[in-house]
Order: structure tokens, then C-alpha cells, then sequence
């Protein structure tokens, strides 16, 4: 019974997909479905608060399922992540459902699918279930990508993305069926076992198993050079869903990482230590390479989200290097870019509704003027993605650097300020043509509708998280923050 | 009042978001912006009444920020951010009286924020606060430079952001590696300077810190080599905040190199200073030179700052007594001074739409009050007896002296030159016959506004000039107090 209640969040997902799904054929108006699935994913979002401290470190169902489904803190504050962004992602985007006419019920199923998958994945421990929720999660996303049907980028970005993408997911199951066959079982806990009594010399086929699904995993969050489906898939999927991707889907992915690096392979990270540095190195330089040349602002967020991986590889090596506060501080990362990005593309994609274009960088000139506070809300996402202390993206970076000086990669941590200073180009342009150029003022106003509140909420995280003070008792400030990071890590342990 | 210094700091934002909440019309706006600026002014006077000059630090205030990452809020004043301080509350009204014809919002909210960011970073003392403060001040002066510049602004804009950020980014990097070196000595993580001042730290790893410590500062004040951003960034901002780009924001490189430089890397400060002592006074002529053959004015004045910056930043980098007191006493003179002028230029700009040196001349027959006071100012840049800025030069070339006779000679240089270029220019834009491209212009004299603007910035060169003994017990104390802290170091080395 309490492990009924413990699952319900992850119930109520899947109970809705199915109810989206059945209803989608009675021909409701979109703004019906979509109150539908809010109302699910808000159920799910209250059914996680109240059971955030409940039962931790127990397994789901230990009798039916065994060590499968886990739960502790570390995957509720990643379905938390889930939930609120899905349900930013719909409130925000009402008005760009309402404008195209792709859009139909079935989608809003298919979102809560996806989101049911990444909750599984977050809470799964073991690897043919991770991977199974995996594939919710991402063949949920590429049905998404190619929703526009008729428009043919969207295609296009549907089949690279489905292409590469399975192959991924192939590379995954062999790395899978290597460490099977190594092992002799799939649970997270007795591959640790495995680990901690084997010699590093005799676990080969752990570590080419282990390597295959690392190179899922990077392909996943777009690291390069696994990075060339990213910039096409998130040009050409609806906005909304690039909002999604990019926010919600890439830190589920780490929940994955995150998870199997601290947890299982903890005692051999050395061993991956200069494959992940090569690939921090070449993920921040070429990220930043293919940011600094984009000319829509859509394709220059997604080069740039590269780098923010780049900035989470930097973590995930001093991981590997013992630094002792890496892992909260990638944890920390993950929501700090989490909140700047859902704002950052939420705002991409609620412009993308409202005014017709094609949203590069000529067509924000005289923005500030036209929508001065939406021109505000966009700086401060910019600010925040820069690094630019006072937001919660200087803190973000701040732990990041702080724990790779700690762990000695001096070099790295050289390069990782030397990109955040590249960045400062590519954001500030956007600054800069919002307020340097003047335009005739069309809109002074700011209407207040569901979508601009919540951008707005999500740009005042964004201040608190950077300058907030426990000086307030009532406010937890930035160091709420760190402190449901840090204790998201320790129920890892 | 112990929380003075936090209602310096923060008063002008406070208003600004009140004013913006509520999106206040231009005309409350206006009074709200002018009204912040004097509500600190006021304290500020409390503060120099309630000043006690023999003590160091004071009205310091710590409280935690973000505890578990070791940033504190750590204010406090001593004679040296006093001076600063000072500078920046007397000029923020002047400043306001200058634009109070201004109809764009914007320029109002970003003066607030600027005022904020700069009293910030005069008065932490906690390196993150103060890494905070240096950048936030950069974003007004980037969108005013941007929106309200002219000539190329946008490029510009980008221009001094790109290269102020570089510097800050070399030294965020130093500031994180302190606090690991603070963190892995004493097992918490601080960014207090008091705390951090307190490491001993090996001579390798600070040469690397210190350098990009120093860099930052380098490209504020700026020495010569990364100096490219100033005369572009100076010729197409708005005046305003071209006043405070160089009454302020430029002293805050020196400021930086005298507060965060000296009390963490005295040490090896030894080792750079033969290069900061050589690019300041190549800098120095240099400047000069280029001053001479400027035309456009505000450019002849950017490198005329530039070249007394870096005569700034050598006192400060020589240490003895006369520099040091006297690159205080210069970083007062000059901001003031270099504000009038600049403020001059700009309202040379309302009357003749140009500042031009060829398309300038014969003013001096219109408009007397107008010559008197752009005169006056640029003697004073040049550092005429009688001005503060005389005094103040004299200290300096008086302590390069004490160091080394080269040295003296070639700093006692830059104020020849000085006199050179003002005295040209003062010829050709002032005097002589009236020039063909302005002759049509009907031209009014300084109005009641504009000269209550102006006359308090005169006041107070002439008492800096005149009575030098007034002021000096201020600093004097602060000078002798730090230079005890230093010197034993540097006559070890020696």
C-alpha cells in the first residue's frame, strides 16, 4: 500500500497518457486537452511534494519487481525538474498550440509519455529498465520532433534524429549485453559488487560494455562528436518541443549518468578520466565554435546548450577525480540550467507564436522597444546562461570551476572560463540588438496571460537563485538550492 | 546607523526597481532618480562628519550571503574607498542636472543601476561581492553606450564589454583559485579579503593570480596595450556616462590594483613593478602624444585621461609616501576635473553640434562664462597651480623622484606635454577668430541650470588647489598606516 503511494506520481503520468490518449479522438478543443494534461502533471507534482520525504532509499514494489525501481531523494528532485518543466513547457506554449494547426490531442499524450519515461529512467536501477525507459522517453521525443508533418525541416530533424538516435540506443543494449555477460546481472548494486571485487585488469568486457553505453549517454546530451544531430533537431522541432528537449530531456539524461557513474562505476572512473577530458575539451570548443556562427537565435541556444555540457562534462571528470563537491555541484548546474533554459527557450517559443518570423538576430533589433519587458525577461536568461554574477547561472559555474580547481584540472578550468567569456559574445549580441536598435513602438503593454507569469516566476528564480540570502528565514535563498542538491547526492551513497 | 554603507549602496536600485514596478512617467522618474541621488549624498555627509581618519577599517558591515559557498556581504570604508565614494555621491547630482531634459526612461534607470554598481565596488571587501559590483556596473555603461551613443556606439558597446569581461574572467579565475587555496588550508570556503590577506601562498602560484588580478585592472584604467577599447567606447558614449567611465570607473582600476593588489600579492607586486612603472610611463607619452594630435574632443580627452591614469596607477605602483598621497589626491582631482571638462564638451555638443577641433574657435568673443569654465577645467586637467590637480601631480613626480631620477624626469614630462596639448587646443577652439562652420550658430551662454551644475565642481578643484591642508589629515593617516603594512616586505626583498 505504501509503495501505491510511492509509485503514484509515476502512475498518475502513465493513467493520464492513457486518458489523452483515449479522449484524443472526441475532438476537443486544444485548450481542453491541454488543461487535461496540466491537470494530470499537477497532480503528479502534488503527489511528489507529499511524498518527497517519504520512504527513501527503499525499493518500488521490492516483492513484484525486486531491486528494479528505486526511490530516494535523488530521483524525486529529478522528477520534480520533469514535471515542472512539462508543465511550463504547455502553460507557456498555449498560445502557439492555438496558432498552428498541427497540433492535436494525441500529442498531449505523447508528452506525458515522454515525461512517464524520463521519470522511470530517473528512478530505475537497473539496466534493461533504464533502457527501456530510455526509449520511452526519446521515441516519445522523436514523434514530437516531427510533429509539423508538412513542414519539411521538421521531417528532416525527425529522421536524422531517429536515425542516429537508434543507433545510440543500439550501442546501449550491446553495452548492456557486455556487462551481462560480465557480470552475470543487470542491477546496479550487484554491478558495484562486481567492481568493487574484480581486478581492473580482468573486467574488460565491463569496460568496453561500460564504454558503449557512455557513448549513448554522451550522444544523448550532445556532446561532441556526437553533436551533429543537435543544431538540425532543435532548428527544426516544433518550439515548444526544442523548449522541452532542451531543458527537460538533457538533464534526464544525466539523472541516467549521474546515477551510473556515482553509483556503480565509482571505483573505476579513473578509467574513462582522459576519454571524458578529450571530450570536455572538444564539446567546449566546438560548441562555442558553432555558437559564435549562428545567426538564428534558436540554432545559437542549442550550439550553446552544447557548451553547457561541456560545462557538466568539466564536473562529471572532477567526479572521476574525487573532487568532493562535484557531484552536488553538477546537480546544482542541472538546475540552474534547467530554470535559465526553460526560460531562455520558453520565451523563443512563446515569440515564435505571437510574431511571424524567424526569430535570428536582425529581427530582435528594436525588440526592447516593442516589448520592453519580455525584452527584460530574455536579458535576464541571457545574464544567466552567460554567467553573469547575480544570477543563479554565476553560482552554477562558480561550483562547477570551484570543484575542478579542486580536483586539479587546472587546464580544463582555464578553458571552461576561457569559453564562458566566448559565450559572453554570443548572449550579449542578443542584448545588444534587443536594446540598440529602435524601432516604431507597436506594443507597449505587457499582457498579462498564464504564459508571461510564468516566464516571469522563472526570471525571479533565476535573480533569487543568484543573490538570494537565508538572511530571510522564510525564502530558503541560493543555498536552498545547494542544499537540495547536496542532499539529492547523498541519498545516492 | 550601522548599516550606512548598505543604504549608500543600495538606495539608487531600490528606487530604480520601486520607480520601474510601478513604470513610473518620465517626470516621477526623473524626481525619483534625482531624489535617491541626494538622499546618498546626505549620508555620505554623515559619513565624512562621522569619518574618523586614524582608524582603518570602519562602518564595516559582514553579514553571511551564501554561506555554504563562503560568500559574505563584507562592506566597510577607509580613507582610500572614502575618497572614491565621495567622488562618486558629488557627482551623481551635477550629472542628473545634465540630463534633466532627458525624456528616455532608460537612461534615468540605467544611471540608478550605475550608481550602485560602482559605490558597490568602491566599498566590498568580499572578492565575489566585489567581482559582482565590477560587472553589474559594466552593464549600464554597456546599453548606454549602446542605445544612447552615437558613432558606431553598437560596435563600440560590444567593444568595451568584450574587453572589460576578459579581464574579469582572468580575474574570476584567480578569485576561485584563492578560494580553493582558502579552502584547502583552513577546510571552508571564504572570499573575505580580510581572510584571504591572511594566506601565505607560494611565490609561482601568486605571480599567476596576481597577473590576472592585474589584468582586469590593466584594461580598466587602461595602461597602454589594452587600451584599444578607450577612445572608441569615450568618442560614442553619452556624456554622462562618459563622466563616470573616466571620473570613476577608470580610478577603480587603480583602486583595485591599491586595495585587492596590495594586501594580497605584495609580494610579488615587486616583481611587476618594473613593467607596470615601464608601460605606465611609455603610456603616459604616448597618451600624450595622441592627445596632441586628436581632433575630435572627447577622443584629444580620453587619451589625455589615459595618460593621467597611468600617472595614477605609476604613484600607486612606486608606494612611498608622495605617490601614494598623491595618487589619492589625483584620483579626487582628476575625477572632478575630467568630469567638468567632459561635461563641458557635451554642452559644446548642445550649442555647436560639433567637437571638432577644426570646426571649433572664437568662442571666447560669444561666450565668456562658457570660455571661463571650459578653460578652467582644462587647466586644471593640465594641472594649473592653484588647482587640485597641480598639488596632486607634484606628489606624484615628487615620489617617481624618490625612486629613481629617470623616472621622475620622464613623469615630470607628461605634464609639459600636458600643458601642450591643453594650451593648443585651447587656442583653437576658444580663441582666435570665429570659425566659418559655426558662425551662423546662435549660441547662448551658460544658463542658471548649467552653472549650478558647473560651480561646485569649480569650488571644490580650487579648495583641493588652494588648501590642500584641508583634505590632507583625511588621508594622510590612511597612507602612513598602509605604507607601515608594506614596507618591512619591501625592504626584505631588497
Amino acid at each position: 500500500m505504501r509503495d501505491l503511494l510511492y509509485a503514484s506520481p509515476m502512475a498518475v503520468m502513465i493513467i493520464g497518457a492513457f486518458v489523452l490518449m483515449i479522449i484524443s479522438r472526441d475532438n476537443l478543443s486544444l485548450n481542453r486537452y491541454n488543461i487535461i494534461s496540466v491537470a494530470f502533471l499537477s497532480l503528479s507534482l502534488i503527489l511528489q511534494i507529499y511524498t518527497f520525504d517519504k520512504g527513501n532509499s527503499t525499493y518500488l514494489f521490492e516483492s513484484a519487481f525486486g531491486k528494479t525501481f528505486i526511490i530516494d531523494k535523488f530521483a524525486k528532485l529529478f522528477d520534480l525538474m520533469f514535471t515542472i518543466g512539462s508543465i511550463l513547457t504547455l502553460l507557456i506554449n498555449t498560445d502557439y498550440f492555438k496558432r498552428q494547426n498541427y497540433f492535436n490531442g494525441e500529442y498531449f499524450a505523447i508528452m506525458l509519455f515522454s515525461v512517464f519515461g524520463m521519470m522511470m529512467l530517473s528512478h530505475s536501477n537497473e539496466l534493461v529498465s533504464s533502457f527501456i525507459a530510455l526509449e520511452i522517453a526519446t521515441l516519445s521525443i522523436y514523434t514530437l520532433v516531427g510533429y509539423h508533418k508538412h513542414k519539411a525541416a521538421s521531417s528532416e530533424a525527425m529522421m536524422k534524429y531517429i536515425i542516429l538516435g537508434s543507433l545510440a540506443g543500439a550501442l546501449f543494449m550491446l553495452g548492456v549485453a557486455l556487462i551481462y555477460g560480465a557480470v552475470g546481472s543487470i542491477i546496479f548494486s550487484d554491478i558495484t559488487i562486481y567492481i568493487k571485487n574484480t581486478n581492473i585488469a580482468d573486467m574488460n568486457l565491463l569496460l568496453v560494455g561500460s564504454t558503449f553505453m557512455m557513448i549513448t549517454i554522451m550522444f544523448k546530451i550532445g556532446a561532441v562528436p556526437f553533436n551533429s544531430w543537435v543544431i538540425d533537431v532543435y532548428q527544426g522541432a516544433p518550439s515548444p518541443i526544442t523548449m522541452f528537449m532542451a531543458s527537460t530531456f538533457k538533464v534526464s539524461v544525466f539523472a541516467l549518468a549521474l546515477r551510473l557513474y556515482l553509483v556503480s562505476f565509482s571505483s573505476i572512473n579513473e578509467f574513462w578520466i582522459e576519454i571524458l577530458q578529450v571530450i570536455t575539451i572538444a564539446t567546449l570548443i566546438g560548441g562555442s565554435l558553432l555558437a559564435i556562427s549562428q545567426q538564428r537565435i534558436k540554432r545559437m541556444l542549442a550550439a550553446s546548450s552544447i557548451v553547457h555540457t561541456g560545462y557538466m562534462l568539466i564536473a562529471l571528470s572532477s567526479i572521476g577525480l574525487g573532487a568532493e563537491m562535484a557531484a552536488s555541484s553538477l546537480m546544482f548546474y542541472l538546475i540552474a540550467y534547467f530554470i535559465s533554459s526553460v526560460g531562455a527557450f520558453g520565451i523563443i517559443s512563446f515569440l515564435s507564436s505571437q510574431e511571424q518570423f524567424d526569430l535570428t538576430y536582425d529581427d530582435f533589433k528594436g525588440f526592447a522597444e516593442r516589448r520592453p519587458y519580455m525584452a527584460l525577461l530574455m536579458s535576464i536568461f541571457m545574464l544567466s546562461l552567460a554567467g553573469f554574477p547575480s544570477t543563479i547561472g554565476f553560482l552554477g559555474k562558480f561550483y562547477i570551476f570551484t570543484s575542478s580547481i579542486e580536483s586539479g584540472q587546472i587546464f580544463i578550468t582555464a578553458l571552461g572560463i576561457t569559453t564562458a567569456f566566448i559565450s559572453v559574445y554570443y548572449y550579449f549580441k542578443l542584448i545588444a540588438v534587443m536594446y540598440f536598435y529602435s524601432t516604431d513602438p507597436r506594443q507597449k503593454k505587457l499582457p498579462i496571460d498564464v504564459s508571461t507569469v510564468l516566464i516571469f516566476i522563472m526570471a525571479g528564480f533565476v535573480i533569487w537563485g543568484g543573490i538570494g540570502t537565508n538572511l530571510i528565514s522564510i525564502i530558503p535563498g541560493a543555498d536552498g538550492f545547494i542544499t537540495i542538491a547536496q542532499d539529492a547526492i547523498l541519498s545516492l551513497k | 546607523m550601522e548599516n550606512i554603507l548598505t543604504y549608500i549602496i543600495f538606495t539608487p536600485v531600490i528606487a530604480a526597481v520601486i520607480l520601474g514596478s510601478i513604470r513610473a512617467d518620465i517626470k516621477s522618474l526623473k524626481i525619483g532618480a534625482i531624489l535617491s541621488s541626494v538622499i546618498v549624498f546626505f549620508l555620505t555627509l554623515y559619513l565624512s562628519i562621522n569619518f574618523n581618519p586614524n582608524d582603518s577599517m570602519q562602518f564595516s558591515k559582514t553579514l553571511p550571503w551564501i554561506s555554504s559557498a563562503g560568500f559574505s556581504y563584507h562592506v566597510g570604508l577607509d580613507a582610500l574607498s572614502f575618497v572614491l565614494l565621495l567622488i562618486v555621491t558629488l557627482l551623481m547630482p551635477p550629472l542628473y542636472i545634465y540630463m534633466h531634459t532627458e525624456s528616455r526612461k532608460g537612461y534615468w534607470y540605467n544611471m540608478m543601476l550605475l550608481q550602485t554598481g560602482v559605490s558597490g565596488a568602491i566599498l566590498s571587501l568580499d572578492l565575489i561581492l566585489f567581482y559582482l559590483f565590477w560587472e553589474t556596473m559594466l552593464l549600464p555603461i554597456f546599453i548606454m553606450i549602446g542605445k544612447y551613443g552615437n558613432s558606431m556606439h553598437q560596435y563600440n558597446a560590444m567593444k568595451i564589454l568584450l574587453m572589460t569581461i576578459l579581464g574579469s574572467m582572468s580575474m574570476l579565475f584567480s578569485i576561485l583559485y584563492l578560494g580553493h587555496i582558502y579552502f584547502d588550508t583552513y577546510g571552508v570556503w571564504s572570499f573575505n579579503l580580510n581572510d584571504l590577506s591572511a594566506l601565505s601562498l607560494s611565490v609561482k602560484t601568486t605571480s599567476w593570480l596576481a597577473a590576472g588580478f592585474l589584468l582586469a585592472f590593466a584594461i580598466k584604467i587602461p595602461l597602454l596595450g589594452f587600451h584599444t577599447w578607450m577612445a572608441p567606447a569615450y568618442a560614442s558614449s553619452p556624456t554622462p556616462a562618459v563622466v563616470i567611465l573616466s571620473a570613476i570607473m577608470a580610478k577603480l582600476g587603480a583602486y583595485g590594483i591599491w586595495r585587492f593588489g596590495f594586501s594580497l600579492f605584495e609580494e610579488v607586486l615587486i616583481y611587476y613593478k618594473p613593467y607596470i612603472i615601464f608601460i605606465a610611463i611609455i603610456g603616459m607619452i604616448y597618451y600624450a602624444i595622441k592627445a596632441v594630435t586628436e581632433d575630435n574632443l572627447r577622443k584629444m580627452f580620453a587619451y589625455a585621461s589615459g595618460s593621467h591614469l597611468s600617472l595614477i596607477a605609476l604613484g600607486v605602483i612606486l608606494s612611498n609616501s608622495y605617490s601614494w598621497s598623491g595618487s589619492l589626491y589625483f584620483i579626487a582631482t582628476h575625477a572632478l576635473a575630467s568630469a567638468g571638462i567632459f561635461l563641458m564638451i557635451g554642452l559644446t555638443y548642445k550649442r555647436f553640434k560639433t567637437i571638432n577641433i577644426s570646426d571649433l574657435g572664437g568662442i571666447a568673443q560669444r561666450l565668456p562664462k562658457f570660455t571661463f569654465f571650459f578653460a578652467f577645467f582644462a587647466l586644471s586637467i593640465a594641472g594649473l597651480p592653484g588647482t587640485g590637480g597641480f598639488v596632486a601631480e607634484l606628489l606624484i613626480i615628487l615620489g617617481a623622484f624618490k625612486h629613481h631620477f629617470s623616472i621622475g624626469i620622464l613623469s615630470a614630462t607628461t605634464v609639459l606635454l600636458a600643458m601642450l596639448y591643453i594650451f593648443w587646443m585651447l587656442q583653437r577652439t576658444l580663441f582666435g577668430s570665429i570659425n566659418n562652420n559655426i558662425k551662423d550658430i546662435d549660441a547662448d551662454d551658460l544658463n542658471s541650470k548649467e552653472l549650478l551644475m558647473l560651480t561646485p565642481l569649480v569650488v571644490m578643484l580650487l579648495l583641493t588647489g588652494i588648501a590642500p591642508s584641508l583634505f590632507t589629515p583625511f588621508i594622510e593617516p590612511y597612507i602612513l598606516q598602509s605604507l607601515d603594512g608594506i614596507t618591512p616586505l619591501l625592504t626584505g626583498i631588497r
